[in-house]
């Protein structure tokens, strides 16, 4: 069920915030409503992702619960190990597969295994707590808090990648506390700032993006094309992803929950490593805390600096996902990161402006290689973009929309902060309901594009 | 200032009153005549993207026989294939129609009719695409919703802006401000006459080239046994299933595309028709229906005045096609002045490995 269906905002919200709400004073009936609404939720995809999801769960807490009455900590690496292996089963067995018979001359038959939606994050919020487990830097928790903090269904399925200590004591706070009110009304406003980032600008681009990286795959598109197609889905990932964080925030502020800020304008990057400060801002923050700091991070000498850079950066592009194009987009933004700090320790500043124009379009080309199909079309589109494949024409309808997001893009408060400025006046009110209806109506044509992030 | 409690109620209150109110208009305007009749004992139909609006002229119960298709067929009258065949005609072919859609309407239209007459079924290329199988639909959008057995379900998809346009074209044909669409699923949609501009015509037709002499491609291309075989013809499987399951007379024939549209002859595309046309022929043969083929090189195809594009004849061109067609089905033989092809078994084998 995606957010942005009428399926969810007229029936699935509207029941499940109901009854939490009417639950809302018996903390234990409102959070296990909140579990069964989000398996609910997570089961509508396709049922029978369910059980892993719940084994998942009870197993990595059965040996925490271990740890704690053995005082050892091999289940907590046991632990690790499992849901590491399980993401590894479900996304990267055939990549692997693929690598092996390339490197031996082997023919293994491909798995071909349903990848289960959002095992990429869910995964990512198990092992955070389970390190911070070893390094005894994590509370122990009742099944019912564990459960629902995997769970819950605003983040489940996309992030953000949340710790278990910044959401799971929200699950105590009684939502009816003062400002009940004021969550519900800006956590509607800000799923519905989303919901047109989605439908009205995300997936708009998406229509000018897709022919373009189709058209790639099999010859060198025009210059104006490749423009249009690198521009367009930089364009289009930062609008589906801000979109997909603002509605799970705002679904989140309306059960009276604060989830983190997952973008912070991050085209008004003026260098790479302040482009990944605003970038999946709770991705970044994993990889830092999880595999960055402990492969030593920048303490322990230039080598073990570049190492530690190269590998999180690759792992990133891996997490995206199993395929060549996104190790190497991750590796191509490690080395720029490494560009950027020994430029900024050693190199002359750059004017602000150069600075930006230059991160942006590291950022942008390597988004080619990040979109598209295989490396061989990267390529053609590259190529594309050096004007190997002619100059082409500008077609308005492409240019005025990516000119539109552009512009909205670099503005300089994230539109998940709108939502925090905003006063209940009668205008805003009317202008709530005109936008409600309006994308109600608009998503009840057909069957809305999927998020981008849903495939990782 | 609102307050933010006034602030959730008047949101979210005034959101779902509205929502409410568009539903209920909705329901009793039934734009594409799937729900309930409430007010309107009769469906209108007001729009032109028939995969809409079909399902409500099968469901009707005024029709025991159809023609399907894409455009190129929806020029076929049903009062002359009427005195053609007997029964009472419905012209369900659609614009881009893909083979995937012809099959969902075809289905709908033997499950829907008691005691089904006659089908026609207008062929093109859609049903030789060999991606016809993953390419099921277009832009437009289909409602699958609207074609199983249960109403109940439909009006969860139809809450949707053009769901109330339509609905109040609808309300304003009750008014007598539009006039309904589609008789029996039939409109000419091609310009008026008076419109028809030849040199316009002719760089359409030709694709901006000067009009010449189609030279087939020498040597012809002569496929392999294994590469005809290898060849994928995925509708052909809902074209059989047609065929087959209609209780009444099935007549398939290919619509007449211009010559300059048509693959070159001796061409590799040209085999791959040829056989295509062989396959048509054999899932044809079991139910005994006649494959009576237009798409060849004819005095209604190369002369650019029958056409208003590559698919689109003019509407006498329609009613000479029905007249062939009579004549086709009486003598079952090909035409002696060379409109139509009548495709059997063993004929449709030779052309194929020409």
């Amino acid at each position: 069920m995606l957010f942005h269906s009428q399926a969810f905002v007229l029936l699935f919200m509207p029941v499940a915030v109901g009854i939490f709400y009417a639950l809302a004073q018996r903390e234990s009936l409102r959070n296990w409503w909140l579990i069964a609404a989000s398996l609910v939720f997570y089961g509508w995809w396709d049922v029978r992702f369910v059980p892993l999801l719940v084994s998942q769960i009870l197993v990595t807490w059965l040996l925490v619960e271990l740890s704690i009455t053995l005082s050892t900590r091999w289940p907590l690496v046991l632990a690790i190990v499992a849901n590491l292996s399980v993401l590894g089963l479900f996304k990267y067995l055939d990549f692997g597969a693929t690598i092996l018979a390339q490197v031996t001359g082997l023919e293994f038959a491909k798995a071909s295994l349903v990848l289960p939606i959002g095992i990429s994050f869910y995964t990512f919020e198990l092992v955070s707590y389970l390190a911070d487990r070893l390094r005894s830097d994590a509370p122990r928790y009742r099944l019912r808090d564990f459960a629902l903090f995997v769970v819950l269904f605003p983040h489940l399925i996309a992030g953000p990648i949340m710790r278990h200590n910044e959401i799971i004591p929200q699950f105590a706070c009684d939502p009816l506390r003062t400002g009940v009110y004021e969550r519900i009304g800006r956590g509607l406003i800000l799923f519905f700032i989303g919901f047109v980032e989605k439908f009205f600008i995300a997936d708009r681009l998406a229509g000018i993006v897709d022919p373009v990286f189709k058209r790639a795959t099999t010859e060198v598109p025009t210059l104006a094309d490749s423009l249009t197609g690198a521009l367009g889905f930089s364009l289009q990932i930062l609008f589906d992803f801000v979109a997909y964080s603002n509605m799970a925030m705002g679904i989140g502020l309306t059960l009276g929950l604060m989830l983190p800020l997952n973008f912070n304008t991050p085209y008004r990057a003026l260098n790479l490593r302040d482009f990944w400060r605003r970038w999946h801002i709770t991705l970044s923050r994993w990889l830092r805390d999880y595999v960055y700091i402990p492969l030593g991070g920048s303490r322990e000498g230039v080598a073990t600096y570049i190492w530690a850079t190269l590998v999180t950066m690759g792992l990133c592009g891996l997490w995206h996902g199993a395929g060549w194009t996104f190790v190497l987009w991750g590796v191509a933004h490690g080395i720029g990161l490494l560009v950027c700090r020994f430029w900024q320790s050693y190199g002359v500043p750059l004017p602000s402006l150069v600075s930006w124009a230059v991160t942006m379009a590291f950022v942008v080309l390597l988004f080619v290689l990040f979109r598209a199909a295989d490396i061989a079309a990267a390529e053609r589109m590259l190529v594309g973009l050096a004007g190997e494949g002619g100059l082409g024409t500008w077609s308005w309808s492409a240019v005025v929309p990516i000119a539109i997001a552009g512009s909205l893009a670099m503005i300089k408060v994230p539109s998940a902060e709108l939502a925090m400025w905003i006063r209940p006046t009668w205008p805003v009110a009317i202008g709530f309901v005109a936008v409600a209806v309006l994308c109600i109506l608009e998503v009840g044509e057909g069957q809305p594009l999927s998020f981008i992030y849903f495939q990782f | 200032m609102l307050g933010w409690r006034r602030f959730v109620w008047v949101g979210v209150g005034g959101s779902a009153a509205i929502l409410v109110l568009l539903a209920l208009f909705i329901l009793a305007m039934n734009p594409y005549g799937n729900l309930p009749r409430i007010l309107f004992a009769e469906h209108a139909i007001t729009d032109i993207n028939q995969r809409f609006q079909f399902p409500a002229l099968i469901r009707s119960g005024a029709y025991d026989s159809a023609v399907i298709g894409a455009s190129d067929s929806r020029l076929l009258r049903p009062a002359e294939l009427e005195r053609v065949f007997g029964g009472r005609f419905v012209n369900l072919a659609i614009n881009a129609g893909q083979a995937y859609e012809q099959y969902r309407l075809a289905d709908l239209f033997m499950r829907e009719v008691a005691h089904p007459r006659t089908l026609l079924i207008g062929l093109d290329h859609v049903w030789c695409d060999d991606d016809a199988d993953t390419v099921r639909t277009t832009f437009r959008g289909f409602p699958d919703w609207m074609y199983d057995d249960n109403s109940w379900n439909d009006f969860g998809y139809m809450l949707n802006a053009s769901a109330i346009e339509i609905s109040g074209r609808r309300l304003g044909v009750a008014l007598g401000i539009n006039e309904a669409r589609f008789p029996a699923g039939y409109e000419v949609f091609t310009p008026p006459e008076t419109a028809y501009d030849p040199v316009k015509v002719r760089h359409k037709l030709w694709k901006d080239e000067e009009p010449h002499a189609i030279v087939a491609a020498v040597p012809a291309y002569v496929p392999t046994s294994t590469e005809r075989s290898r060849w994928r013809f995925p509708a052909l499987a809902w074209l059989d299933e047609i065929t087959r399951r209609f209780e009444g007379r099935v007549v398939l024939a290919f619509m007449p595309v211009h010559v300059a549209s048509q693959p070159l002859p001796g061409s590799v595309e040209a085999a791959r028709l040829d056989e295509c046309k062989a396959r048509i022929v054999a899932v044809a043969k079991g139910k005994s229906a006649p494959v009576i083929d237009f798409d060849i090189a004819s005095e209604i195809t190369t002369d650019d005045a029958n056409y208003w594009d590559p698919l689109h004849y003019r509407v006498g061109i329609a009613e000479r096609i029905v007249a062939d067609i009579e004549r086709a089905l009486a003598t079952r033989q090909d035409d002696p002045a060379g409109d139509w092809r009548y495709l059997d078994g063993p004929r449709a084998v030779a052309v194929s490995s020409d």
